[in-house]
């Protein structure tokens, strides 16, 4: 049986379990979710739809909050319980924290930021990248481990649904709140920008191109009506036509988003380089020769004022 | 002279001497105990001697910018050094050893120092006046009382040189005697402390100067060096440099960072440095002396080595200092992704291998074969990834293709590391140095050929400490080789932004202007440019760094050249180019950019 520990915060579900519980499932090995915090039951029906033995909520008031050693203590418990063969979790930034103390805690071998995992001959062998990804490494462990599972390795979507929930049981663990150490505060947010690029979808970026500053409001429409953020380019910033924090550029924000439409941006090399990650790059641009055409997927030469209307006029009407 | 005279003479000169004695012992003492990185390469002692002959006696440099200035100093030097005996003479007289005052030729020797008396009665006269009531910027918002001082020493010492020779007996003669002495005496125990230190100094520190600007050799990791930390890393050359600057001004004057209201001042940077050696600050941090913000400002344009006319040399002091702040793992963040982008894709911008490979492609380059090709086309950085500096490299192909010369590139390629090299970044600069150097050995490159100023003085001259010396040669330089045999009309009007590092650091100023008049252009020139360029603000890692304390350095530029009134700005440097566009963007301008191959192949072809 495999264990696997889901991550919840805040009552939400962090969706990279799911891909935890598809790895799981790949093994054909019977498989439970363990999920800690102080009411999880809604994120416990969102698990149950998956195709699993059960799901185990683990239950205490000190784990409302995230801690060290409320988790460790609450999972040590779990594990020490269920006894599974193996112990998947998928490898966020509260697993880095609590992981390894837990596998010391249980004596258990813990591989971590792992590919996949296969059967060799009985025992798991789990694959994972050295040296910046140059090399795979397959890790072979002698006994029940912990496997940590790099984000986005295993596609949620690969995950087997099941006909019926699966059964739902409430641990409640013993945790002895004095003996936590850490005293969780509020959650810090950097609050440098009030525009975060980086999380945006869809950017709608102009640039010079845009020659006035109250044509910038045609470029605000066309992100309103495609659910995007506005974007721009340094000149545009630097003339005061655009907050800084909606800079797009080597030292303004690098962003990855679906679809960046870039309008009359030339694409000096600054800029590309903060938003070469987008998946789709539509560019809209007078002058053929502008090097925003090398890497755009989509790209009219034409005059920005007759097109993005027409756009606009699509899309509204 | 009476007996007593002589005694007390032989008291002050002994009080005095030995006031002059104890700060120079101090002064030496701490140039002892810094690290010794005195090194004069072989064969070069030729070359630095006539150096110091034309920058020393002939005070050439003083004289470049500021002729009056320079002349009137002039007069001054050279009448302190006709001096010299005469005062050696007075002093064995009133130390009572000998008195060869009534000599014959001691006599016509006083009669020959009168020109020289009177021409630094008139240069030193000049300068205060400069210094008090004219107040350049250069000399700082107050007057220095120290140099007014000995301005009036100075004039004190003619003035009783020539009242001597009306003045012959008496106690009026004596009194005159006693003034002139005493005051010699004073100015003697006063130059240590002061900038006129550089009496002693300056010739040494003008002779050990490098023959390049920026020479920051490498750190050695066996001896496991990581840079300037303390005032205690300082080196022996830095500490002379402190002792010898004379306040001028000039690199402050013609600092890029300086004059668009950022903290950094170089002259500053020296006299900190001083201050904090004199007042035994060995274990301060150079950020703390320094402070972090200005060193990181730095361009490394060179302006100020460039002008420095007693040898202080800035830059290895700046990036000494940012050596020591990388080590320590505190380089600016923006600096910190770059050397990730270097470290795991080998180019600036982190971009993929990919990308250069269509670039070759497309451009229909042949991989560089020592057999059949003469010169290996080293793209750089930006001719691997930039558009718009491709654009200027296929101008350049046609040419030489044109002409029959044979090129190939190497079929990868990683930064030369000047960016790290410039941002103190010095294991990552080895590393990449030692992989392209095994690179080009391997492939048996003879010839190198760059557009890109950067890249020509970093393999050029920074691999050289490797033991890798072949023939690097800009773009620019090539083609004025080549074309010799064309002339073109004029029908353009252009304006030409001298790359630092193709101007300044490399001595290219000409090839450029040769070319763009053999092509048919004529120049305007802005008051910054040749061999004393304004900077486009891209140096020292400062390309990436986008929010600039007070004016963009790039935008100041910009504005000087557009002044200039040409329709057209000529470039040579992918970075200049960057920056440039960049400010015409931020500044809603029409002027057009032109790199300067592109300009040459354009008009070429009318000729073909």
């Amino acid at each position: 049986m495999i264990l696997v520990i889901a991550e919840q915060q805040g009552g939400t579900l962090n969706r990279t379990s799911l891909e935890t519980i598809a790895a799981a499932q790949q093994t054909g090995s019977e498989v439970k979710v363990a999920v800690p915090g102080a009411d999880v039951s809604a994120v416990a029906a969102v698990l149950a739809a998956a195709q699993v033995a059960e799901v185990l909520c683990v239950q205490a008031p000190a784990l409302e909050a995230y801690t060290l050693d409320g988790y460790v203590a609450a999972l040590a418990q779990v594990v020490q319980d269920e006894r599974p063969d193996h112990v998947f979790l998928p490898h966020t930034y509260l697993t880095r924290d609590f992981a390894p103390a837990l596998a010391v805690r249980l004596g258990m071998a813990l591989v971590t930021d792992c590919v996949g995992v296969r059967w060799q001959d009985g025992a798991l062998i789990a694959a994972r990248p050295m040296f910046q990804g140059r090399l795979l490494a397959d890790v072979a462990t002698s006994g029940p481990a912990l496997v940590t599972f790099q984000i986005g390795a295993v596609r949620a979507d690969s995950l087997v649904g099941g006909g019926a929930p699966a059964p739902m049981r409430t641990v409640t663990v013993a945790i002895d709140a004095g003996a936590i150490r850490q005293k969780p505060e509020a959650p810090f947010r950097e609050a440098r920008q009030a525009v975060d690029l980086t999380q945006a979808e869809r950017i709608v970026s102009v640039g010079r191109g845009i020659k006035e500053q109250d044509k910038v409001e045609m470029a605000r429409q066309l992100a309103a009506a495609i659910g995007a953020e506005l974007g721009a380019s340094r000149p545009i910033c630097d003339l005061g036509w655009l907050p800084m924090d909606r800079q797009v550029g080597s030292s303004g924000q690098t962003v990855a988003p679906k679809l960046y439409l870039a309008l009359g941006i030339s694409g000096a090399i600054q800029h590309l380089v903060g938003m070469k990650g987008a998946r789709t790059i539509v560019a809209i641009n007078k002058d053929p020769e502008a090097p925003i055409f090398e890497v755009a997927d989509y790209g009219i030469v034409g005059d920005l004022f007759d097109i993005v209307p027409a756009m606009l006029k699509e899309l509204q009407g | 002279m009476h007996p007593a005279e002589i005694w007390i003479f032989r008291f002050v000169f002994l009080a005095f001497i030995g006031a002059f004695g104890v700060q120079i012992a101090t002064r030496l003492r701490l140039f002892l105990r810094a690290s010794n990185n005195i090194r004069v390469p072989d064969g070069e002692s030729g070359v630095r001697i006539w150096r110091v002959a034309r920058e020393v006696i002939l005070q050439s440099r003083t004289i470049a910018e500021r002729p009056l200035v320079g002349l009137a100093h002039l007069g001054v030097f050279w009448g302190f050094c006709a001096f010299a005996l005469f005062t050696t003479v007075e002093f064995l007289r009133g130390l009572g050893v000998a008195d060869l005052t009534a000599t014959a030729w001691f006599a016509t020797y006083a009669l020959l120092l009168v020109p020289f008396a009177l021409a630094v009665l008139v240069g030193i006269t000049g300068l205060i006046i400069r210094r008090v009531f004219v107040r350049p910027p250069a000399l700082g918002t107050s007057v220095s009382k120290e140099s007014v001082l000995i301005g009036f020493f100075i004039i004190t010492l003619m003035v009783t040189f020539l009242l001597d020779f009306t003045l012959t007996e008496g106690v009026a003669a004596r009194v005159n005697w006693w003034v002139h002495e005493l005051v010699i005496l004073s100015f003697i125990v006063v130059i240590p402390g002061s900038k006129h230190f550089h009496l002693l100094v300056s010739p040494i520190t003008v002779y050990l100067r490098s023959s390049d600007l920026a020479t920051v050799p490498n750190l050695d990791f066996e001896r496991e060096q990581v840079g300037l930390e303390t005032l205690k890393d300082v080196e022996r050359k830095q500490v002379l440099d402190a002792f010898t600057c004379v306040e001028c001004g000039r690199c402050q004057v013609n600092c890029p960072a300086h004059a668009t209201g950022k903290l950094l001042n170089p002259k500053t940077l020296i006299l900190q440095n001083e201050d904090a050696l004199l007042a035994g600050r060995m274990d301060a941090t150079l950020a703390d002396i320094f402070e972090a913000t200005a060193l990181w400002q730095c361009t490394t344009c060179g302006a100020c080595e460039h002008h420095c006319p007693v040898g202080v040399e800035h830059l290895p002091l700046v990036i000494g200092a940012r050596r020591g702040l990388v080590s320590n793992g505190d380089a600016p963040d923006v600096l910190g992704a770059v050397y990730n982008h270097l470290e795991r894709r080998g180019n600036i911008w982190g971009l993929g291998a990919d990308q250069r490979q269509k670039f070759v492609q497309a451009a229909g380059l042949e991989i560089f074969d020592s057999a059949k090709h003469e010169y290996l086309m080293w793209l750089g950085c930006a001719g691997s990834f930039e558009a718009d500096f491709q654009k200027s490299l296929r101008s350049l192909f046609e040419i030489l293709r044109a002409r029959g010369i044979t090129f190939g590139v190497l079929a990868k390629e990683r930064c030369t590391g000047d960016v790290a090299k410039r941002t103190g970044n010095e294991y990552q600069f080895q590393e990449l140095a030692r992989a392209n150097i095994e690179d080009f050995r391997a492939a048996g490159v003879r010839k190198i050929l760059t557009s890109c100023p950067h890249c020509l003085r970093t393999i050029g001259v920074d691999y050289q400490e490797f033991g890798f010396a072949v023939e690097v040669v800009h773009s620019s330089v090539l083609v004025a080789a080549i074309t010799r045999d064309v002339s073109v009309p004029v029908t353009s009007q252009v304006t030409f932004h001298d790359p630092c590092y193709l101007g300044r650091y490399s001595g290219h100023t000409e090839e450029p202007r040769t070319l763009l008049q053999r092509f048919g252009a004529s120049i305007s020139e802005p008051a910054r440019h040749g061999a004393n360029p304004f900077c486009c603000g891209a140096g020292g890692g400062l390309l990436f760094e986008e929010h600039e304390e007070g004016k963009r350095i790039s935008q100041e530029r910009f504005e000087q050249l557009q002044a200039t009134g040409a329709a057209t700005i000529v470039t040579a440097c992918p970075f200049c180019s960057i920056m440039l566009k960049g400010a015409q963007a931020s500044a809603n301008s029409a002027v057009e950019f032109v790199d300067l191959m592109t300009f040459v192949e354009g008009r070429l072809k009318t000729v073909q």
